[in-house]
């Protein structure tokens, strides 16, 4: 008989980590959907999050109030950068808004580096309560448990405003058809900066519940740390979350949250499998994305005229 | 009295004289012209300097690191070319030149280390080593656009940089494998001229394609899929020619690369594993924008920026910063207002100067010096 306590170690990691690709996936979706800007530097503006959560944390600021400032600033981050880059590129050129946001995704890391200083390892404390617990034999971090029903709250609740709220309505007014949405009265420069404050909101709290609690400190709590040197691996990131955007057809919010769950899944059960496979983290997602892609999965959740709208105007 | 013609219009005379239509000349008149434009000889000052920088950097004491770093920057331009042909001729984005080079690389070591092969005749090999996966990628920008062929080919940059250049057993063991180059090309110095012959020859090509019926046919795809495809232009040859064309020119940079740096593949030779790949990839496509995306120059801009910022700032890391955050506001605010990059800049400030000398020159020299004493400044802070 295969023992079970793996198993459910690795289910429980993978749907942590599949909630925060949701959340991140959440965040693209939104400004795609809203501003026809696919946030290739959506990573930097988290890392820009860990930045202020660094700095608020070691000057005493208690670890909670100091997430809930980070997201404030994060949110501001993203107004700013569609006020002053994104609102002024024609949507239609895809090219240069994807290397414009490859520069903000630069000059947030260079900000941010900058600030941090150059170090192989910038420490800093986990804010999800620590202890153990033991289910079935198996032992689960707690901080997995809370991140999952964390962001799945989250998600769910941002959906369920999203579907009711007038702001939401509004919101999805502007993505399905901008010139009406105009026609009928609603300010799309305002819309457009409140998709970008949640988004990069989201991006915010996506990170935030993943990087610092990823090892454990000597008194038991949690504790993350960052290479300065070498940012890329939250820019990798990105990948899962482009993988669970795309389940949604970059415009679904729903299916990119559960998308979100099948890439943290497929991420961590990997581990379980035979010697050569067990290493590929890059390989199983960018299989399922090129696969997700040449499927064309925005064409069961959008209509034609909403298409078009996306990829032209 | 004597009897006027009536009609003098009717005499015989007259009618020869009907008009002679001055017949034109089937060759124009001899006047003396360069056989390259304007532009290219300005280009080719530019490669010039590049070309005489180490020397005049070692005749004024400086160390032979700089050859190193020359012939560094002009391989990147050489990858630069293939971000050029694909992105720039064909607008489609790809996110992984720095891939192709990496397959150039492994199969110069492999064929130069384990069978012997010599140089000369790896770089055609690194070449057509690329095709396979320029072929699947080309097939693959047939039905994605935009930004879905952004994702896709990074996509597939992290896939090979996880399965075929992680897999040491094949790739030179642990210890990867160990080069040399060939016999007159031993020494920084003699290897920069050699890199700077091939640059040229590849420069020469990537310009002929420009002008050639495919060159101009992936530029009528880039302007217009549709329009392209009812003018008679088969789009799905020339997206896959052009990714093809841009892989092996990648892939000769690769070999290249391996052979400066002599040592490729396993864990301490240079490697191509992801995700550090697929970030210089993203570096190497914003630097090649920065310069100037369709014309070879803006390859070379990039190759000299990413070689100055990651090999000859290396140390410094405050100015390492903040050439990653002046080169980040540069390419947002110039794709925003001059999507031409540098290029473009620089021709408008030759118009500028054409027209209103006084003006021009004073704003050409303001920017100058606006840039060095900004570099200065952060020089001495950090």
């Amino acid at each position: 008989m295969i023992a079970t306590q793996p198993y459910l170690e690795v289910t429980v990691a993978g749907l942590a980590q599949g909630a925060v690709f949701g959340l991140l996936a959440l965040g693209l979706v939104l400004i795609y959907r809203t501003t026809g800007v696919l946030n290739f530097g959506h990573w930097a503006i988290g890392l820009m999050g860990i930045t202020v959560y660094i700095g608020l944390t070691s000057v005493g600021t208690p670890v909670l109030f100091a997430v809930l400032i980070t997201m404030a600033t994060c949110a501001v981050i993203g107004v700013l950068a569609y006020r002053f880059v994104f609102r002024h590129i024609p949507r239609s050129n895809q090219i240069i808004v994807i290397l414009i946001a490859f520069g903000v995704a630069q000059l947030l890391s260079a900000l941010a580096e900058m600030a941090l200083g150059f170090k192989a390892q910038v420490t800093m404390p986990g804010w999800l309560p620590a202890f153990a617990v033991h289910f079935g034999g198996a032992t689960l971090k707690s901080s997995d448990i809370f991140t999952f029903l964390f962001a799945i709250g989250l998600g769910l609740g941002f959906l369920v405003w999203f579907r009711v709220s007038r702001t939401g309505r509004a919101l999805r007014a502007v993505a399905q058809n901008r010139e009406a949405a105009l026609l009928a009265g609603i300010d799309d420069v305002k819309y457009s900066s409140i998709a970008w404050a949640i988004g990069a909101a989201l991006a915010a709290i996506a990170i935030l519940l993943i990087i610092p609690h990823k090892a454990t400190a000597s008194g038991g709590t949690y504790q993350g740390y960052i290479n300065t040197f070498d940012l890329t691996p939250l820019g990798v990131l990105l990948i899962p979350a482009f993988g669970a955007a795309l389940v949604g057809g970059l415009v679904n919010m729903p299916a990119a949250l559960a998308g979100g769950f099948a890439f943290g899944l497929a991420e961590n059960l990997r581990v379980l499998a035979p010697v050569p496979w067990n290493k590929l983290t890059y390989t199983i997602p960018a299989l399922m994305i090129v696969i997700l892609l040449l499927v064309r999965t925005e064409r069961l959740f959008t209509t034609q005229q909403e298409r078009e709208a996306l990829e032209g105007a | 009295m004597s009897a006027e013609p009536i009609a003098p219009a009717l005499e015989p005379a007259s009618t020869e004289e009907v008009p002679q239509f001055e017949t034109p000349s089937v060759t124009p008149p001899v006047e003396w012209r360069l056989p390259v434009s304007r532009t290219q000889l300005l280009g080719l000052a530019g490669l010039g300097l590049i070309a005489l920088l180490p020397l005049l950097v070692q005749a004024s004491g400086g160390s032979i690191f700089w050859f190193y770093a020359g012939a560094y920057a002009l391989i990147y331009a050489m990858i630069g070319l293939s971000v050029v042909v694909v992105t720039g001729y064909s607008g489609m984005i790809s996110l992984m030149p720095y891939s192709f080079a990496g397959i150039g690389a492994m199969v110069t070591g492999l064929a130069m280390a384990s069978w012997g092969w010599p140089f000369w005749l790896c770089v055609p090999l690194a070449a057509l080593a690329t095709v396979p996966v320029a072929v699947i990628v080309g097939a693959i920008s047939v039905r994605l656009k935009g930004l879905y062929l952004a994702i896709a080919t990074l996509a597939v940059a992290a896939m090979l940089g996880e399965t075929f250049f992680s897999y040491t057993p094949v790739l030179g063991g642990n210890a990867g494998w160990t080069l040399s180059r060939p016999v007159p090309f031993i020494g920084d110095r003699s290897f920069y001229l050699l890199c700077l012959i091939a640059a040229l020859l590849l420069v020469v090509m990537a310009e002929g394609l420009r002008t050639s019926k495919l060159g101009r046919a992936m530029l009528a795809v880039r302007d217009n899929e549709r329009e392209a495809q009812a003018l008679g232009i088969n789009v799905m040859q020339t997206k896959m020619a052009s990714f093809v064309i841009g892989g092996m020119m990648a892939g000769v940079g690769g070999a290249f690369l391996a052979l400066l740096l002599q040592n490729v593949g396993g864990l301490g030779g240079t490697v191509f594993t992801s995700p550090q790949t697929d970030a210089t990839s993203i570096a190497l496509v914003t630097l090649v924008v920065l310069g100037g995306i369709d014309r070879a120059w803006g390859a070379f801009f990039g190759g000299l920026v990413f070689v100055l910022t990651n090999q000859v700032f290396q140390g410094a890391q405050f100015f390492f910063a903040f050439v990653g955050l002046y080169s980040a506001v540069l390419l947002i605010v110039f794709l925003m207002f001059r999507p031409g990059g540098l290029l473009q800049i620089g021709k408008l400030q030759i118009e500028l100067i054409k027209e209103r000398p006084m003006f021009g020159s004073i704003v050409a020299f303001g920017i100058l010096g606006l840039n060095l004493g900004v570099a200065y400044a952060f020089l001495r802070l950090g």
